[in-house]
């Protein structure tokens, strides 16, 4: 029995060998039939390692704010009936809060607080709006802030109040142009920072902001000497991985009306805004743009498949007198039907894996010269080539059947 | 080898009917050279196709070795076209694309035993048809006399219980022709079964015994004295 079935597949792979010859003997008509699918699915390639280049970016701005990463806010000052709430909510959150959470929270890893002002920030005559924030060293932690040259501001000068500031590279750009801003002193209306550091470059969040249009001072410094208030805009925590975010979310709600809850008049004061849901909203977009390439990917396999179906029915016609001749010599109808699936699913395979060659290459020079940002996709390279070879096996029942109904007969004595 | 009684076959198209064999009873046996003679239209061809399992006879029985195959299905049929048959055809019919050496090893594609090493066979077989020099060559690279001793190469290399040739020097030139049939003779003598059906009377001679077909009927049947080798090829000759 095994005998018999490695029999059959040494004459499988004879048989196999003897098609490739006869496909090959016919270059320009073999290669005209997979073009189509060459095309398709390299058009697919390219447009999967776009759509993940596009996916990995969105990752990657988000991961920079942290994936981890809770923000609470003041809520806005609420409407009813159009007309606009004349208290402010936004006095309520403390620096205490963060401290509370870190305390009472268990899934939160650490937490800070926040304020932040657009001001304008002056340097020798040069002078530009940016967001100034103040938070302690634990927010600079949580929102991944480090130094690209200089340092960052410690412990003891949010203790102290110090006045030093750490700018952001857009800011450096605005106001110092090539010289160096570490050392040099910027003003705040009439304060004077000493700025200590420039943050490790950040780019574009996810909305578009600027994230390195920034002066960070201490908080203690910007809301005693600077802003001179007692509440903070924001709170940054920190879970212990994206996967508790919803459960952290649920816990900060609670203690948070814990300390608030008992205060008339302050529906939802707080605005809870979780990054895992900004990432599923990225997400979705992404999975748009996925379910585009899968439609072109069924209308290239599609166009692809109906090239090679009509070249096989050419060729089940052209080789009329082969396939009595193989009936003659033993061939069962069977044998031959399996001759034409496998020779379509090589015509097939071998236009995918062209189209494959093509699409990397095609994605790879692209990533190389221009600025795109292109990832290659192996995965989406196998899923074309398996694709294509699954088609060539499909299309080529319809062939293989009309090649195996022949008879023998008279396919031997066509012309 | 080969026993048939009362073959009948009758072809219709349309309403149209026509009755192309009337009953056709012969034996052949084990190591014969048979010749069926026939004009065109007497029904050679018909007689070869069945005689090929390529055809199913409407009456009559025929046994191929021993066995009743007219009842079988189309897969124990064409099991035993690549077993018991070989064939060689008047237009040769090789794959262009393929090689002499290739050509021959097409049958044991289909081959239900194991066929060991395929290409010691085909090269064996080809050295049984005196073509040993080109094995490699394309079939538009060799000779018509060339092309048609790969075809009989590819007849013999499942070792057929029957050789049945159609025409098979009607391509050929005289030499190329007298080549092949002398190819034949040999085999026969080596003790293969060969049926062959020709129109050619100088062809026909070279069988141990004709069988003349005439309208669907065997008409008469003569042995060929057997002649002297010297006498032989001069017969050949006349090709």
């Amino acid at each position: 029995m095994s005998a018999g079935r490695r029999r059959r597949h040494r004459q499988l792979a004879r048989g196999l060998v003897l098609s490739l010859q006869l496909l090959a003997a016919h270059r320009l008509r073999t290669a005209l039939s997979v073009s189509g699918l060459l095309v398709g699915v390299a058009a697919v390639i390219v447009m999967v390692a776009i759509g993940e280049g596009a996916e990995r970016r969105v990752l990657e701005r988000v991961q920079g704010m942290g994936t981890n990463l809770l923000v609470v806010s003041a809520a806005p000052a609420q409407r009813v009936v159009g007309r606009p709430r004349q208290v402010p909510v936004h006095t309520m959150l403390r620096a205490a809060d963060a401290e509370a959470i870190e305390r009472e929270s268990t899934l939160a890893v650490a937490a800070a607080p926040a304020v932040n002002r657009s001001m304008v920030v002056r340097w020798e005559g040069v002078n530009t709006t940016t967001m100034v924030t103040g938070t302690t060293t634990r927010g600079l932690g949580i929102r991944n802030i480090s130094a690209a040259s200089g340092r960052v501001f410690d412990d003891e000068d949010d203790h102290e109040r110090r006045r030093v500031a750490l700018l952001g590279p857009t800011v450096v750009r605005s106001l110092f142009a090539a010289a160096n801003p570490v050392g040099r002193v910027v003003r705040v209306g009439n304060v004077p920072f000493d700025v200590v550091g420039v943050t490790r470059a950040r780019g574009v969040d996810a909305v578009g902001v600027d994230l390195d249009d920034i002066m960070l001072v201490p908080f203690e410094t910007a809301t005693r000497r600077l802003l001179n208030i007692p509440y903070v805009h924001t709170l940054f925590i920190q879970a212990r991985s994206t996967a508790d975010l919803v459960a952290l979310e649920h816990e900060v709600r609670e203690i948070l009306h814990g300390r608030y809850g008992g205060r008339s008049g302050m529906l939802a004061p707080f605005v809870i805004q979780n990054q895992a849901t900004l990432l599923r909203t990225e997400r979705g977009a992404a999975q748009a743009m996925n379910q585009l390439v899968v439609g072109v990917a069924l209308l290239a396999l599609l166009a692809g498949g109906i090239g090679i179906l009509a070249v096989m029915l050419i060729s089940v016609r052209e080789r009329t007198r082969e396939i009595g001749l193989r009936r003659a010599l033993g061939a069962k109808r069977r044998d031959i039907q399996i001759q034409f699936v496998l020779e379509s699913a090589m015509l097939a395979a071998g236009g995918g894996l062209a189209g494959v060659i093509a699409g990397l290459a095609a994605a790879g020079g692209a990533a190389l010269l221009g600025p795109w940002d292109l990832v290659m996709s192996w995965r989406a390279a196998a899923l074309g080539l398996a694709c294509s070879t699954i088609l060539g096996l499909v299309i080529g029942a319809l062939p293989a059947a009309r090649a195996a109904r022949l008879e023998p007969i008279a396919a031997l004595r066509a012309e | 080898m080969i026993e048939v009684d009362g073959l009948t076959r009758l072809y219709r198209r349309g309403t149209l009917e026509t009755q192309v064999l009337k009953g056709v009873s012969f034996r052949v046996r084990r190591g014969e050279f048979v010749v069926i003679m026939g004009r065109s239209g007497s029904g050679k061809s018909t007689l070869l196709n069945i005689l090929g399992l390529l055809d199913r006879p409407d009456g009559g029985r025929y046994l191929l070795d021993g066995a009743d195959l007219s009842g079988a299905d189309d897969d124990a049929r064409s099991a035993a076209r690549n077993r018991k048959l070989g064939f060689v055809f008047q237009q040769f019919h090789l794959l262009e694309r393929a090689s002499a050496l290739r050509n021959v090893t097409l049958p044991l594609l289909y081959a239900e035993q194991d066929s060991g090493d395929s290409t010691e066979r085909a090269e064996r077989a080809l050295q049984a048809v005196g073509l040993t020099h080109r094995p490699r060559h394309l079939p538009s690279e060799l000779s018509g006399g060339e092309q048609q001793r790969v075809a009989i190469a590819r007849a013999l290399i499942n070792d057929p219980a029957v050789i049945l040739a159609d025409e098979p020097t009607g391509n050929l030139d005289a030499q190329n022709g007298r080549e092949i049939l002398e190819i034949f003779r040999h085999l026969v003598d080596g003790g293969r079964t060969l049926v062959l059906v020709t129109h050619d009377r100088a062809v026909a001679e070279r069988g141990d015994r004709v069988l003349v077909l005439d309208d669907g009927r065997i008409v008469g049947e003569e042995a060929v004295p057997t002649p002297a080798a010297g006498t032989r090829s001069d017969a050949a000759g006349a090709v």
